[in-house]
């Protein structure tokens, strides 16, 4: 103010300062308030706002299926509704004086909607939490109550509860793999077998991905991760075949039914790749209702158990002693007449002779032949044979606890005594796997392979990720050796041998029987009573095919003897695998090539048929909507949104009164429901965008 | 006549102009993401914003055009009709959320409590320059002033707006600290402030505002109910740290944890968004044209247009301290918006006046006092 005093003029000047101190020191204040918000306390606040926004990250991503080596699912996610309640959002607006009146309200018609009891859900509405199941698995009937409930057109809305689809793990074959496949918890964590082992591919992303939930609960991409389906777990394919897989558990179930043994498992494996065809562990269980379930019978026999091999291991000892020269393919060895005494212990033979020949101590199961011709090769020469065939190792299996069995229990070279008992499979112990693995080796001429149990990964959305390929260990023994031995282990199955049961009628098999006894917990020594029955084999001999492992653990009732326990239920899973493999019994004459297009032509018709039927049907699915049925009240049609810019879909997706839930960016190209559907009002419609090409 | 025009033209307060365009146009930028987790109608409100800086911009451009002290004339007008227009709120508005602010006009609604401030200012300048004393005022000479301010302030009060009506007595308590005041007025007044101020606590105060004042003491203590929106925005600034997240990146916004983001949360949303660096440029800008007004309101040429100007300074600096108080936590939550960054016709319209006017005084600081009336 120019027309003063200057007195005057300078007290104002002054105030005026002073007004602009105090001005700059509240807004300094202001600065030190965010300072200390943003830098002095800020890991405080960061980590405030992390847990805000992963609070209500709930649902998981949807877990990956399993598949059986030709698409069929093992194991399966599906999307079951649940419902849950944020009770905070239920009370808002109402005064402290009637929330008990509400919450008394609300849980009555809650209970009622649901079919639980009144007092669970007004205890869970009481803690007055952001968020809590009212009840997880809820069926259709019940959704569409607990939506009447918060229907906005009603009189006393009930405002809070959401309906979400939690994933729920269904094994649509029920005990078929159970114990291979394990079992989810009800969180979605894979708890046994391969949901376990495989459950970084399957569980999908949630710790990476920064998808989040906002203030309402819906899902939120960030970093261009606007797909639900790249967060979901990757699907597997696993090698088992479900056809082989079924026929070796029914002769397992039948097998331990009939002998009353305590367990036992089977193992289908193709020699020429490790793939694993079928694994059956029996008594199997449910998966889906595991907690009904023994828990011993949820695990893996084939791989998580060990046993005392018995006889099966001579084919080894008979690989390694040919390999190593130790004694030539027709060097007769004298057996003894039954009884060999080593040190202080008397080995007997069940079958009492004079000279064998290595092929005739296989056949007729000599414990006295494969001792000798173990001392003969040397400890160091045995124990090496059988860590080359894969024993005392893992198997490389991705597979929860599996056993590697015991080479050495005292953990010291074997006295001599031990390497005799070990040349015919007593006093180590090994896992059905290994054994299966190791006449694998012999079948695949002397080469060991890795076992293989996942074929192939996929993304979600059917993306090959990883194949699987046949993984060389080592060759075990040299080709020409193994050849030897299959022949030698052909004349098991025959004539005079102990394994004639597991002959299958057209084809020659090689394999080996076991009988061996178990020692009793309580002596410390081999019983009398309790044996592990086994017979290991392949086939066809000439040029193997599969591979099966029986073993029974404690056969009751007089028979107990690898041939005629396990024998059997290899001849029955072998007879139908080769059938379903296509492999023809040897004198077959094969069908000519013009037959077969005959047989096809005749079928032709029918499957053009099928198909011609299949594509009507599909287009009558499409049409079902017909634009004349009647729309119920508080029902929409769905239009097609084909091509609609995100804005527009959004407005009449809502002048419909539908809930659209976008992907993507740019124009509608896909939608679900499709066009046509008839839908209540309320409901959700997903609509996919893509961006102009 | 030519000359002094043109001289009017050169004397353009460039600096103010300048920082106020800025500050506007990172009000738009930062409400474009405030926005941008809504669909629909709402994620356009920068569209609008951005109408509405233009309309303020012509009645800023008109109002500088036209000498201030035209508005000596219309003041007790103005005021009479922003006082009216109070009244008529409690008639014609609808309560939003237990509180009545708006008028509706046709497509229009608008809140009369944003431009009563202005209007007082433009009252309590023209009392204080028709009353020119060189000796300190006594409480007494002081009453008619403060009448003055006391009408609408308890008409707003009513409403119920706490925030716009502690604006008012805040403005009035400015332009009366600068004219001169006997201590004994001043002691007085303490006073009674002291004696008075229990009795609206427990009579006048309603029990929701009690609530937020006693929440600001302890945001922390019930964050379902009052405190939630200060103990939000605070996370949400927290959550920008010393340079911020980046420019659409704010999680607690863009997450929609944050309340009002649009109106009266957008200092969160712009500190998360840009951390504490950016605060510090954005309160620069603030404190910048709160001094620049005072620095007018000292180089005034009349006392009219010097409490203009520090009335303008001072509804500008309330708002933009009581905001970002708020959000921060300094400062209990009232319904105040943040100069030109809160979205709203009303808002946008009345800062940019406020504006206009210091530029206007700036101007013509050095008008001959024969162009005077």
């Amino acid at each position: 103010m120019k027309n003063l005093d200057p007195n005057r003029a300078k007290w104002i000047k002054i105030r005026m300062g002073i007004l602009c101190g105090l001005m700059a020191t509240g807004l300094g204040t202001v600065v030190s308030g965010a300072y200390n918000i943003q830098v002095e306390d800020g890991d405080q606040w960061l980590d405030l706002a992390e847990r805000q926004r992963q609070r209500r990250l709930h649902v998981q991503p949807k877990r990956g299926t399993i598949y059986d080596r030709n698409g069929a699912p093992l194991a399966e996610s599906v999307e079951v509704p649940s419902v849950s309640a944020d009770a905070v959002e239920m009370l808002r607006g109402v005064e402290e004086k009637y929330v008990a009146a509400a919450l008394l309200r609300n849980s009555e018609r809650i209970a009622e909607a649901l079919h639980l009891s009144m007092e669970e859900v007004h205890e869970k509405l009481s803690r007055r939490r952001r968020f809590v199941w009212l009840k997880r698995r809820v069926s259709d009937q019940e959704v569409t109550a607990i939506r009447a409930l918060g229907d906005k057109a009603q009189r006393y809305p009930i405002r809070g509860i959401t309906i979400e689809g939690e994933g729920h793990r269904f094994y649509p074959n029920r005990e078929l793999a159970g114990p291979v496949l394990g079992f989810v918890s009800p969180d979605g964590e894979g708890r046994e077998g391969l949901e376990l082992s495989l459950e970084h591919e399957l569980k999908g992303h949630a710790s990476e991905l920064r998808g989040l939930r906002d203030r309402s609960g819906r899902l939120i991409f960030s970093d261009g991760v606007d797909d639900e389906q790249a967060l979901a777990g990757h699907n597997v394919y696993l090698t088992i075949d479900k056809a082989i897989q079924f026929t070796a558990e029914r002769e397992l179930d039948a097998a331990l039914k009939t002998y009353e043994a305590v367990g036992g498992s089977v193992i289908v494996v193709d020699p020429s790749n490790g793939e694993i065809l079928a694994m059956a562990s029996g008594p199997g269980y449910n998966p889906n209702d595991y907690g009904a379930a023994d828990p011993g019978n949820r695990r893996n026999r084939a791989i998580v158990d060990r046993f005392e091999p018995g006889s099966t291991m001579k084919v080894f000892t008979m690989a390694g002693a040919l390999a190593n020269r130790a004694i030539s393919p027709t060097q007769p060895i004298y057996c003894e007449e039954g009884n060999m005494a080593i040190d202080n212990i008397v080995i007997h033979d069940t079958h009492i002779s004079k000279w064998l020949s290595p092929t005739q101590i296989l056949t007729v199961s000599s414990n006295i032949g494969a001792a000798k011709i173990a001392l003969s090769m040397g400890e160091e020469k045995l124990y090496e044979t059988f860590r080359r065939f894969g024993f005392g190792d893992a198997t490389g299996v991705p597979f929860p606890g599996e056993t590697i069995g015991v080479l050495r229990p005292a953990k010291r070279p074997w006295v001599q005594v031990e390497t005799a008992a070990a040349a015919f499979g007593q006093g180590i112990s090994v896992s059905a796997l290994q054994l299966v693995m190791a006449m694998s080796a012999v079948a695949n001429n002397g080469r060991l392979l890795e076992p293989v149990l996942v074929k192939r990964t996929t993304d979600a959305t059917g993306q090959p990720l990883v194949e699987s390929s046949p993984r060389v260990r080592r060759d075990a023994v040299g080709a020409h050796t193994a050849k030897l031995v299959s022949e030698m282990l052909v004349s098991v199955t025959e004539g005079e041998g102990t394994g004639v049961e597991a002959a299958i009628p057209g084809f020659r098999v090689a394999g080996k029987t076991a009988t061996a006894q178990k020692i009793d917990p309580a002596t410390g020594k081999y019983t009398d009573t309790h044996y592990v029955a086994s017979f290991v084999g392949f086939v066809p001999a000439e040029k193997p095919r599969i591979v099966i492992a029986v073993v029974l653990d404690e056969p009751m009732g007089g028979t107990y003897a690898g041939g005629s326990v396990a024998g059997p239920v290899f001849r029955r899973v072998g007879e139908m695998a080769l059938r379903y493999l296509g492999v023809m019994p040897k004198g077959t004459e094969p069908v000519k090539l013009s037959e077969l297009s005959q047989i096809a032509r005749t079928g032709a018709d029918q499957a053009t048929n099928a198909y011609q039927v299949m594509a009507e049907q599909k287009a009558l699915t499409q049409a079902v909507v017909t634009p004349s049925a009647p729309l119920k009240g508080g029902e929409v049609r769905l239009p097609d949104f084909q091509g609609f810019p995100i804005r527009e879909a959004i407005k009449s997706a809502k002048a419909l009164g539908l809930l659209p839930q976008l992907e993507g960016t740019g124009r509608v190209t896909r939608q679900e429901p499709p066009a046509g559907a008839v839908l209540p009002k309320g409901a959700t419609v997903k609509l996919i965008f893509e961006p102009p090409a | 006549m030519t000359r002094n025009e043109s001289r009017i033209r050169d004397l353009f307060d460039w600096p103010l102009f300048i920082c106020v365009v800025l500050i506007s146009v990172l009000g738009v930028i930062n409400l474009y993401s405030a926005t941008s987790v809504y669909t629909g109608a709402r994620a356009e409100l920068y569209i609008s914003q951005i109408y509405w800086l233009f309309l303020g911009g012509i009645v800023g451009g008109v109002l500088i055009a036209v000498d201030y002290r035209h508005l000596e004339r219309a003041a007790y007008f103005l005021y009479t009709f922003g006082v009216f227009t109070l009244a008529l709120v409690f008639v014609l508005a609808r309560d939003v959320r237990g509180s009545a602010r708006w008028i509706e006009f046709g497509a229009f609604r608008f809140q009369p409590s944003e431009f009563t401030k202005l209007f007082l200012v433009i009252a309590l300048a023209k009392y204080l320059h028709d009353d020119p004393r060189n000796e300190g005022r006594s409480l007494k000479e002081l009453l008619i002033p403060a009448a003055l301010t006391l009408v609408p302030g308890l008409l707003i009060l009513k409403q119920p707006d706490l925030g716009t009506a502690s604006i008012h007595f805040i403005v009035f308590l400015i332009i009366a600290a600068l004219t001169k005041v006997r201590w004994k007025s001043v002691a007085v007044f303490v006073g009674t402030v002291a004696a008075v101020a229990p009795v609206v606590w427990t009579y006048i105060l309603l029990p929701y505002q009690r609530q937020r004042v006693t929440t600001f003491l302890n945001p922390e203590a019930d964050l379902l109910k009052g405190g939630w929106h200060a103990h939000h925005s605070r996370v949400a600034i927290g959550n920008g740290g010393l340079v911020g997240l980046g420019y659409l990146k704010g999680t607690q916004n863009q997450f929609n944890f944050l309340p009002d983001q649009y109106t009266d949360f957008p200092f969160p949303v712009f500190a998360e968004e840009w951390g504490l660096a950016g605060c510090i440029v954005l309160i620069s800008l603030y404190l910048f044209l709160c001094v620049w007004g005072i620095r007018v309101a000292s180089q005034a040429r009349d006392r009219f247009g010097c409490v203009l100007a520090v009335g303008c300074s001072s509804i500008l600096f309330c708002h933009a301290i009581i905001n970002m108080g708020m959000t921060s936590g300094v400062l209990p939550v009232v319904g105040v918006t943040l100069p030109l960054f809160s979205y709203g016709g009303s808002s946008v319209l009345t800062m940019l006046t406020c504006a206009a006017l210091i530029i206007n005084v700036s101007m013509r600081r050095f008008s001959s006092v024969a162009d005077r009336l």
